[in-house]
This record gives C-alpha cells, sequence and structure tokens, in this order.
C-alpha cells in the first residue's frame, strides 16, 4: 500500500520505537544471586604476582593469596596470616636484619599441600629469577639477601636482610607467597642461593633456571591466576576483561579449621564477589542507585552529597565519608633564586585558600593539616601549629620582608648573588584531576591580586614527574600518598633525594638530620617528639605547604551488613561484607 | 579502476601505512626511559635507606630496560651515547626499530607493558566489542540519514522545520553531552530506567535469544548517542544535495514524463546527490575500529577508543602503536575505498582513468 512520505516516516518511527521499547523490557543485567558487587575504576590489567600491581591487582591478590603477614585495617597493624607469629627480629650489628618466622601448621595450598617454608624461600628467589617480568618485585625486595630455611623444621625460616630499616617486618611480611611445586616440582632452585640468581651470567648457565621460567611463562599468570594454586580464601571464577571478575570463595580453605577465634585477618565473609569495571562515574552512580553494585568506593564528590541529599537514595543506601592518608600539597623550586628564601615560600602559600578550596572541591568533606602528619594521628600530629591562613595583606608583607618591592615590572628584589629578581611563577600540575585544576586557578587569582604573574602549565601526568625532578617549574601541585606505618620523609625532603624523590630541591644539614632521626626513631614517645619538630620545621621552611586531606567517601547498599570503613585505601575490607540477614540475594530484576 | 591502478594504490597504501607507525615507533621511543619507570614502584615506596632505595631502583631499571631491549639504539642511525660533539653513526641492524619491524612482519604486533598480553589478542578483544557498536550505528545512521534527507528534501511539510532546527540542535551538542544525557535520561531510576546502565551481556548472564535482547539492550543507548551526533550532518548534507539535484533539467524532465516528487528524488536525484556523501560515509569507516572513546567510557564498554586512550595515557606503546596501526590501515582503507566508489559512482572519472 502507497502511503504519504510523511506517514512512512511515522510509522517507521513507530516500528523504531516499538523495537526499543522491547529491548528495554530484556533484563538490565543479570547478576549472579549473592554475589556482592564492587565497582571498580579500572580493570587489574595483570594478576601476575610479580609485576607491579595496581591498587585493583593488590586487592585481587589479598583474595587469592595469604602473605605471611595481613594487614588489619583496623589497628592499622600487620598481623600473623600466613605466619604463626610476627618475626622475631634481631639485628647483627650495623648491616645485618635477621627476620625469622614461623608458619601456622594448618595453612595449605588448594591442593591440600601444606604451605612450607621452601614455598616462601622459593617464592623470593622468583622474584629474581632473569626472564622473568620481575622487576618491580626485584626494586622492593632487594634489601633480602638470603632466605634461610630451618633444616629441622620445615615451616621456620629466616630473612636475612641488608641494613636495618624499620619497615622490613612489613616488606618481608607482605609479599605473594607460590606454591613450589607448581612451577618447580622437582626443586631445581633449591640449590641456588640468591646471591646466584642475582648474578645473571651465573643464573642463567644453571640448569633447571630456564626450565622453571618457561614453565611460569606457560602458565601465563597475569592473564590465568587461577591457575596458580593460592593459599587465599577466594579463587577466580571469571575474569572478563575491563567488563569484571567473579572470585568464589573455597569451600576448604585452610582457615577455617583454625581454633576460634579466627584472626580479624583471615575472615572471608562473602561466598561471591564481583567487581564490575565501569569507568565512568555517572554510570557507575545509576548503577549504585539501580541496585546493580552493593559497594561505590572514592565517589567523588558531587555524585556522593547529591545522593546523600536524596531520600530515594537514602532509602537504599548508606553513606559514608572519613579521611584518608592522601594529601594534596603545593611545592616550590626552592632551586630557583627567586624562591631559595624561606620569607618567600611563606608569602606564597599564603595564596592558597586551602578552606575555600576544601569546600570547592570537595564540598566540605577531608581535613586541612598543618603539615604532613593526618591530623587524626592525635599522638604524632603536632596541634600546636596554626593552619596556613589565606591572606592577602600577611603575603605581601611577608614578601616586602623578603626584600620584594613592587614597581611597574611587578615585584622585584635585588640579590648579591643573582642581581635583579623578578616575582613572576609557573605552576605545573596535573590537567586530568579537576581538584589540581581549581587550585591552579585560585592560586593564580590569588596572585594576580597582589600582582605576581602566575603561568599554569598543565601537565600530563606520565610527563610530569620528570619535568619536576629536572625542576623545570617554580610551583607544582601533587598528591603525596602517606603512608600510615612510618615516617620516613627522606624520599622527599631529604638533600640525598634531590633530583629524585626530592622535587622541591630543599635540604640542609640540620634538616636531614632530623629527618633521619624521625625515620630511625623506635621510640614512639621520642617519635612523636622528632615528628613535632619536624612538622615546625616544615612549616617555618615552608618546601611544601601541605593543603589539605582528601576524603575517602564510600556508598553501600542496605542490602549488606559488615562494612567497616577505613582511611587505608581503598576504605574498606571485601571480606567483611555480607548480605544482611533476611535480605534475599539479588537477582535480576 | 583498473586492476593495475589499483595494485598501485595498495602499494601507496602500505607504504604510507609504513610511514605513520614508523613514525609513531619513533615518536613513542624519544624517552626510552619513560615507559619503564612505570612499570617500577616509585622509589619512595623501597625499604631501606636512601642509598639503597635509589640503587635498587637503578638496578630493577637497568633490568627492566635490557628485558624491553630499551638500552638498544632506537633506529638505524643515531648520535653516539654520550657524545658532545653530535655526530652520527650507524648502528647497524642491532636497534629497537629493526626488531620491531622484523617482529611486525611476522605478525607479532609485541606485548602490553601493563598487562603482558599480547597486543594483537588485546586488540581483538577490543574489537569484538567496537565493531559490533561501531557497525551497527553507522548502518542505523546511513538508513536514517537516506530516509530524513529524502523526506526533508521533498517539498516542504509542516514537520519539515522542527525536524530541521532539531537536527541544527543536535548537531551542535558534543558527544560526551549526548551519551551522558541519554543515559541520565533512559537508564535512569529517578527518570526511566528502560535500558541497562552500563557493560555488555556476557555469556555468563543469559543463553540464547534472551541473551540476544539483553545484548541489544545493552548496546541500544551507546548506538543512539553514535547515530544521534553522526545523523545530523549525513542528513543535511544529503538534503541540500538533493535539493540540488532536483532544480537539475534531468529532475524536469522525470517530473514532465508524470513521475512523483517521490520518484523524482529517489531514482533520480539520489544516486547523484550520494556522491558528495560518499567521502563522508567513508570519513566514518576509521571511526568503526578507531572505536569512540567518549561512548565506551560512559557506557563502560570496552572497546578499541578506551584501550587505545588508556594507553596512551600510560605509555603503553606496543599497544598504541597496534592501535596506530589498525586504525591507520582502516582510514587508508576508507580512502581506497571512496575512490573505488567514486570511480564505479560516477562515470566521468571513470572514463578519465
Amino acid at each position: 500500500m502507497l502511503l504519504p512520505p510523511s506517514c512512512r516516516l511515522w510509522r517507521v518511527l513507530v516500528y523504531f520505537y516499538s523495537i526499543l521499547s522491547l529491548a528495554g523490557c530484556s533484563p538490565p543485567t543479570a547478576t549472579t544471586p549473592a554475589a556482592i558487587r564492587i565497582r571498580w575504576a579500572h580493570d587489574p590489567e595483570s594478576l601476575d604476582p610479580l609485576r607491579m600491581a595496581s591498587p585493583q591487582a593488590i586487592e585481587a591478590f589479598n583474595l587469592l593469596h595469604v602473605g605471611l603477614l595481613q594487614l588489619n585495617y583496623a589497628s592499622r597493624r600487620f598481623e600473623p596470616a600466613l605466619a604463626a607469629a610476627l618475626p622475631e627480629v634481631r639485628r647483627v650489628g650495623d648491616s645485618l636484619t635477621l627476620l625469622a618466622y614461623q608458619l601456622r601448621p594448618q595453612a595449605t595450598w588448594d591442593d591440600g599441600r601444606p604451605v612450607l617454608a621452601r614455598d616462601v624461600a622459593f617464592s623470593v628467589k622468583l622474584m629474581f629469577c632473569p626472564g622473568l617480568p620481575n622487576e618491580a618485585a626485584q626494586a622492593r625486595y632487594s634489601f633480602i639477601q638470603d632466605v634461610q630455611l630451618d633444616p629441622a623444621d620445615s615451616r621456620r625460616l629466616t630473612f636475612v636482610c641488608r641494613g636495618q630499616a624499620p619497615d622490613y617486618v612489613q616488606a618481608t611480611g607482605s609479599f605473594v607467597v607460590l606454591p613450589e611445586a607448581a612451577f618447580d616440582p622437582a626443586g631445581q632452585l633449591r640449590p641456588l642461593s640468591l646471591a646466584a640468581l642475582r648474578r645473571p651470567a651465573g643464573s642463567k648457565a644453571a640448569s633447571g633456571v630456564q626450565e622453571m621460567v618457561q614453565r611460569y611463562l606457560r602458565l601465563d599468570p597475569s592473564k590465568h591466576p587461577e591457575r596458580l594454586p593460592g593459599s587465599g580464601p577466594y579463587v577466580l571464577t571469571t575474569w572478563l576483561k575491563d567488563h569484571a571478575l567473579t572470585f568464589r570463595r573455597k569451600t576448604n580453605w585452610w582457615a577455617d579449621r583454625l581454633p576460634p577465634p579466627i584472626p580479624a585477618v583471615l575472615q572471608a565473609q562473602p561466598t561471591q564477589l564481583r567487581y564490575e569495571i565501569v569507568p565512568g562515574e555517572a554510570a557507575a552512580t545509576l548503577a549504585l542507585q539501580r541496585g546493580e553494585l552493593d559497594l561505590f568506593p572514592q565517589m567523588a564528590a558531587r555524585d556522593f552529597t547529591r545522593l546523600r541529599q536524596s531520600t530515594t537514595a537514602q532509602r537504599s543506601l548508606v553513606f559514608y565519608t572519613t579521611s584518608s592518608y592522601d594529601i594534596v600539597t603545593a611545592g616550590f623550586n626552592t632551586r630557583r633564586p627567586a624562591l631559595a628564601d624561606a620569607l618567600t615560600r611563606r608569602a606564597l602559600s599564603r595564596l592558597f585558600d586551602a578552606d575555600g578550596l576544601l569546600a570547592a572541591t570537595q564540598l566540605g568533606a577531608g581535613q586541612r593539616t598543618a603539615g604532613l602528619v593526618s591530623p587524626t594521628d592525635k599522638a604524632n600530629y603536632n596541634d600546636s601549629l596554626a593552619l596556613t591562613p589565606y591572606d592577602l595583606p600577611g603575603a605581601e608583607a611577608l614578601l616586602r620582608q623578603a626584600g620584594w618591592r613592587r614597581d611597574h615590572a611587578g615585584w622585584t628584589r635585588l640579590s648579591p648573588g643573582t642581581g635583579q629578581q623578578t616575582l613572576r611563577l609557573m605552576l605545573r600540575y596535573r590537567p586530568d584531576e579537576s581538584v589540581y585544576e581549581t587550585i591552579a586557578l585560585q592560586f593564580r587569582a590569588a596572585a594576580g591580586r597582589l600582582g605576581i604573574p602566575v603561568e599554569l602549565q598543565p601537565t600530563e601526568s606520565g610527563a610530569l614527574t620528570g619535568v619536576l625532578k629536572a625542576g623545570e617549574y617554580d610551583v607544582y601541585l601533587r598528591t603525596l600518598r602517606g603512608n600510615p606505618f612510618g615516617f620516613n620523609f627522606a624520599p622527599i625532603l631529604h638533600s640525598r633525594a634531590v633530583g629524585e624523590g626530592n622535587l622541591t630541591g630543599f635540604g640542609t644539614p640540620v634538616t636531614d638530620r632530623l629527618i633521619e632521626a624521625v625515620a630511625a626513631a623506635e621510640n614512639p614517645v621520642r617519635q612523636a617528639r622528632l615528628l613535632r619538630r619536624f612538622q615546625a620545621m616544615l612549616q617555618v621552611q615552608c618546601p611544601i605547604v601541605p593543603l589539605f586531606f582528601l576524603p575517602t567517601r564510600l556508598a553501600v547498599s542496605r542490602r549488606l551488613v559488615g562494612l567497616a570503613v577505613y582511611d587505608l585505601k581503598p576504605g574498606y575490607v571485601a571480606t567483611t561484607l555480607r548480605p544482611a540477614a533476611g535480605v534475599r540475594a539479588v537477582s535480576a530484576p | 579502476m583498473t586492476a593495475l591502478s589499483l595494485l598501485r594504490r595498495l602499494l601507496q597504501a602500505a607504504l604510507a601505512l609504513w610511514a605513520l607507525v614508523s613514525l609513531v615507533f619513533l615518536l613513542c621511543h624519544r624517552d626510552p626511559t619513560g615507559p619503564a619507570e612505570l612499570l617500577l614502584p616509585d622509589q619512595t615506596e623501597l625499604s631501606g635507606s636512601l642509598a639503597e632505595q635509589s640503587a635498587a631502583h637503578n638496578a630493577a631499571l637497568g633490568v627492566i630496560r635490557a628485558r624491553l631491549e630499551l638500552q638498544l639504539p632506537v633506529f638505524y642511525v643515531g648520535r653516539a651515547a654520550g657524545s658532545s660533539s653530535g655526530a652520527w653513526r650507524w648502528h647497524g641492524p642491532a636497534n629497537q626499530y629493526h626488531h620491531w619491524l622484523r617482529a611486525l612482519l611476522h605478525g607479532d604486533l609485541g606485548t602490553s607493558l601493563r598487562s603482558g598480553r599480547p597486543v594483537a589478542e588485546q586488540l581483538g578483544a577490543a574489537l569484538r566489542c567496537t565493531l559490533p557498536l561501531t557497525a551497527a550505528a553507522l548502518g542505523l545512521v546511513v538508513g536514517a540519514a537516506l530516509l530524513l534527507g529524502q523526506q526533508l528534501a521533498a517539498p516542504r511539510r509542516w514537520w519539515h522545520v522542527p525536524v530541521r532546527a532539531a537536527l541544527v540542535g543536535v548537531h551542535s551538542v558534543p558527544l560526551f553531552v549526548v551519551a551522558l544525557g541519554l543515559l541520565l535520561l533512559f537508564a535512569n531510576p529517578d527518570m526511566l530506567a528502560w535500558f541497562p546502565v552500563y557493560g555488555l551481556a556476557t555469556e555468563e548472564d543469559t543463553m540464547g535469544w534472551a541473551r540476544l535482547g539483553n545484548q541489544v539492550a545493552h548496546l541500544v543507548l551507546p548506538i543512539a548517542s553514535l547515530v544521534l551526533v553522526a545523523l545530523p550532518d549525513l542528513t543535511l548534507q544529503l538534503e541540500a544535495a538533493l535539493r540540488q539535484e532536483r532544480r537539475t533539467d534531468y529532475a524536469t524532465t522525470a517530473r514532465a514524463k508524470g513521475l512523483g516528487e517521490a520518484q523524482v528524488i529517489r531514482h533520480h536525484a539520489l544516486p547523484n546527490a550520494l556522491l558528495p556523501l560518499l567521502t563522508q560515509l567513508t570519513d566514518l569507516l576509521p571511526a568503526l575500529v578507531a572505536g569512540a572513546v567518549v561512548v565506551e567510557v560512559v557506557y563502560a564498554l570496552p572497546g578499541m577508543g578506551r584501550l587505545l586512550a588508556e594507553a596512551a595515557a600510560l605509555r603503553d606503546y606496543p599497544v598504541l602503536i597496534g592501535g596506530v596501526l589498525v586504525t591507520g590501515a582502516a582510514r587508508l582503507g576508507a580512502l581506497l575505498l571512496a575512490d573505488i566508489l567514486y570511480s564505479w559512482a560516477d562515470p566521468r572519472i571513470r572514463w578519465q582513468n
């Protein structure tokens, strides 16, 4: 039948709409019942324990494997996991540290074989085998000189570590332990010492090494971690790259046989965990609202606030905010003559409106700080220090005190060594995070009001560190990832780290000694005293301006219980989650 | 186009593709330390004293550079390492480019620095997600543009003005706004939760027709985003071309022979109006394989666009170079196709050749 064109158009549109409607009736997502679904922004990429691990991969490793020690998020301490107790630490002169571990007799691999000291020794050797992608592990564990097994006890071993450092206990306890039988059933690596493996020529020639390396590569653990027997509570059942990972709890996990109470670090509640890879914030937020996700960690400030204010969302979701150890800082290039004196740096630090920035970027969450130590750490935070104020007149006065004069050419001063200096700044930051953009614009506006020209240089994140190391900046913005297990500021502020981790170029003999003393202090009271001095010194010298600690935001479905929120990334422990009693497992709508 | 000229064009395309990927390879390897640094933990995360941290980091860096062959010269010729005089040296075949090209000619695109997976495998997986999306979008956009363009070119009706205004309006909206707008409108429990929010249906979800329906449901919004963004341009171009053709003498003759306006447009004006559109259509073909990064990120689709964007951001050069190779080949293939189609559609070009 011939119809006028307009009628045909409408007919087509009606058909199209019908198809869309039919498609829309299909189930949005059919999720495995009872699976707890957590949002990840990125795929873990590789689950090879020897490679450099992303945060997602670390979370996956903690499900698949158990280290000698595991982090207890609640106590912020490493506690025994595969090990029966914390290691016995013995120092030999100034040059060696011995850490003796005893393994739990109950610990077994998936196939029922016991986890033995030789598995730990093999895992360490694997890190130094040539031909494997283990460079990240080599860098991390280069301080391990040897692993000595106790001939009388197959579950006892001693790490021989070069030098002394407070974090050796944490470092030796936290790597992935792999079964020797899976890669080296004949034990061909056993006669080779770590020292021999570190000599590439010798180890390559050694019989068995290449064979073992080929066996490892054939297993392809980066793609098929399920081929590796693990000692952890979960097995990976599916990994749909860039889509989702599903973990199933083992029915015969060895820690279930431990006498109660089961240590907190060895508890594993959910029977299934599913990590959904959703890079877009909007899609992840909608999925949470629709009940297609149960837990959304590290939520963006704006979405979090909007959902928290929504009565509909409040009925199905619970919202948590806590502090984190990530601190947003500004740094000055102290190698530049104009920024070489503390007075100028202190003046410029007053151009950051940290309160306003917290309100604008974190919508009021987060915490201001006077130092690099978190204010939540009451023992070590120097609460006698005043927060750096946003104070333009004060900044101007300090600049004049530093010898700067304002004239038609801007701010200038005469210096005996370098002649006339002009105060104009180049600010570098990563453009991929809006928080830096906001800070940069605020700083430029504030400086502009004083007549200080600021050139903004957004720099691609991959190139930023190199540019900062080369000193091609005046001011930078970046986030420092804090470490709650130690206070070693040497990599970022010691004069020997200039050109590497110390990007500001700052360092004096006095501050170096203080930083070394803080790192070496073992007595908590003495360390707290030194830390307070360090924070005061940092505020006076001002190579770095600590702006604020970022918050951690989580939204979780009410169908779950057992969530405890922590200030350590990722902010939760998946193994403590479980469906609330009486709540039916989620199935496809 | 004769077989000989086609062969010549193919050779030219292959040469251009080689030049393109070689250039990208050499640009990527201008900073040989960069990717190696990204595969190691930050020095501040290492244990021990500062000197030990530095030594451990540098030693691991040396090992990784050796494994990735980054210690080799980048090209056959180059300045001698550490040479202050800037003298050029011939490095012979022991260079990174030679090794890469030899592997490429054996079909080996290399291994991803981040995941350790073969690049070809990653590209294949991404294409399996991208192609259904972009091909469906392309098919729909061409079909809809043909339909709508003909309707709009016909004598004026009441709905022409609002539809044209809507097309111009949509044309001015960026893709990310369209994609987010559709998501917030049609996958939002506070609005209309008609479609899934993200991802693709997977083999573990459902089976058979239900799975197909689920797959279609997952793709509706991403496809709609791509269609909405590409449709106005094609439609308005086609309409303008059709209007021009309708004013020609042969169209008047067709009308004089008693043909209706719809038949004049479809059978006489459309074949000629399609000519200028061919370039636009073939321009869309590379996007078939390059994917649409915005749509893939918004809807969490693991496609080519997202893969290449992440590879570029994280300096995963083997993946990036492999992606450039594939999309470059698609671009050159599209240009070749445009030439062939022109030659087929326009007898003047055929005769000229």
